[in-house]
């Protein structure tokens, strides 16, 4: 089983993205095929977001239980994924921006937001970069996730309401809704699934290769 | 061990107290950060002077200016607040006489009290320089109140972590201004409400809850940094 999951991935993957081609209608009010990007950047987004949601809860579990250092490897991996898919999510919305507003950047809320996050959970990797002592450079970059989710509320609640903006409507919008073409739908939630379990997957390498390093007697430790 | 509320309010008193004495012995931060604020000051009233911005952009840009000067004077003043306890060694010992929480709300007072005073002494000042009149003073006041509480609290905490950590000034600056930009959005909002005169109810809401929100987490994170 454990060597074919990822075969079933890639599969499922491949399908995906000639789902978003050939299968999923275009919406209305897109420059050409623009909207088609929605089916890669909405998971990209939506995984560097459950990637820096899953590694507070990790920081959390490493504060109050015990302080594992499974706990810890598995909060800094997250938010290592979590910024790779961010500036991913970004650049997405930077190409599509470029097509339906005319310029690349334009400090769109949603743009302001992205941004913000992306400098949280960098500080958060300098910060561990500039403690040497491993049980110290563990506590305090807890803490300092701990602190991205009373943040983060702020940059994707609270800041995008101040000035009006330009972005589609997010999935599930104010009124509280999904209002998208159903094969739309089938095709964004089947992405959102391989986006997800992919990034689990790199993430449990990425864990295993961070003990590993921890435990090889002469080998770097990774901060 | 019980210690009762009137021993906890005692501890963080005396935390008050010494940060204060400290302070009134070296002048260090008075001195400094009061200095680096007029300084700035000065310079952005010199590059833009008092017809440098024409009528309609002063009320967005000023207010802008006023929050940046006072972001860089917290952020010369406050990491001082842990800093010079690991310089001095003293950090041991603090650990030992105090409760985690009375140590953090003696301190959070402190920073309170001395980023009150540099902002009574910058704000007038910047508003006379400027020339800018203020349509809802009551708006502006609360504006300064409550995004000096949040530029406050966020610091400390921040300084706390930094306080731990080598490289502490530029640190300082990497860690905090992300945990601080969204609060100075909605300072800038509400001080550019309060001199246009119309509305900011809405982004003084939401700083009391930043605020509120910082508050309350920093006193739950300050025992997991403090306690090795």
């Amino acid at each position: 089983m454990r060597k074919i999951a990822p075969w079933l991935l890639w599969i499922w993957i491949i399908g995906v993205i000639w789902a978003a081609f050939f299968y999923a209608p275009l919406a209305e009010g897109f420059v050409g095929q623009s909207s088609r990007i929605l089916f890669f950047h909405v998971p990209m987004a939506w995984v560097s977001f459950v990637a820096f949601l899953a590694a507070g809860a990790w920081s959390i579990r490493f504060l109050a239980g015990g302080r594992r250092v499974a706990h810890d490897h598995a909060a800094s991996a997250a938010v290592e994924l979590g910024l790779l898919f961010c500036v991913l999510a970004t650049v997405t919305g930077a190409l599509w921006a470029r097509v339906m507003w005319g310029a690349f950047w334009n400090w769109d809320p949603r743009q302001t937001s992205i941004v913000l996050a992306m400098i949280f959970y960098a500080a958060y990797l300098a910060l561990r970069s500039a403690v040497e002592e491993p049980e110290t450079r563990r506590r305090l970059a807890a803490a300092y996730a701990v602190l991205g989710l009373v943040v983060a509320p702020f940059l994707f609640f609270v800041l995008p309401r101040l000035t009006f903006s330009l972005h589609p409507d997010t999935v599930v919008n104010l009124r509280g809704r999904i209002e998208m073409e159903s094969r739309m739908r089938q095709v964004l939630a089947a992405s959102s699934l391989a986006f997800t379990v992919l990034f689990f997957w790199i993430h449990r390498i990425q864990v295993r290769l961070k003990a590993r390093a921890e435990r090889a007697p002469l080998g770097r430790t990774r901060p | 061990m019980s210690r009762t509320a009137s021993s906890w309010l005692s501890e963080a008193a005396a935390v008050f107290a010494k940060e204060w004495r400290c302070e009134l012995r070296t002048r260090y931060a008075l001195n400094t950060v009061l200095l680096f604020a007029f300084t700035t000051l000065v310079m952005v009233s010199v590059a833009l002077g008092p017809m440098g911005v024409d009528s309609v952009a002063r009320a967005t840009v000023l207010p802008m200016l006023l929050w940046l000067i006072l972001l860089f004077a917290a952020a010369a003043g406050l990491p001082r607040v842990f800093g010079h306890e690991e310089e001095k060694h003293t950090a041991t010992a603090l650990r030992l006489a105090a409760t985690p929480s009375a140590l953090f709300c003696g301190k959070l007072a402190f920073s309170l009290t001395l980023f009150a005073a540099i902002e009574a002494l910058t704000a007038p000042l910047f508003l006379a320089m400027m020339q800018l009149p203020v349509a809802a003073p009551g708006h502006f006041l609360a504006a300064l109140v409550l995004g000096g509480w949040g530029l406050a609290a966020a610091s400390t905490l921040v300084a706390a972590i930094v306080g731990q950590a080598r490289g502490q000034s530029t640190l300082f600056a990497v860690l905090s201004f992300p945990v601080l930009l969204p609060l100075l959005l909605l300072a800038i909002e509400a001080t550019r409400a309060a001199v246009g005169g119309g509305g900011g109810a809405d982004s003084l809401s939401r700083l009391v809850l930043y605020d509120a929100a910082m508050t309350v987490v920093s006193l739950m994170l300050f025992p997991a940094i403090w306690n090795p």
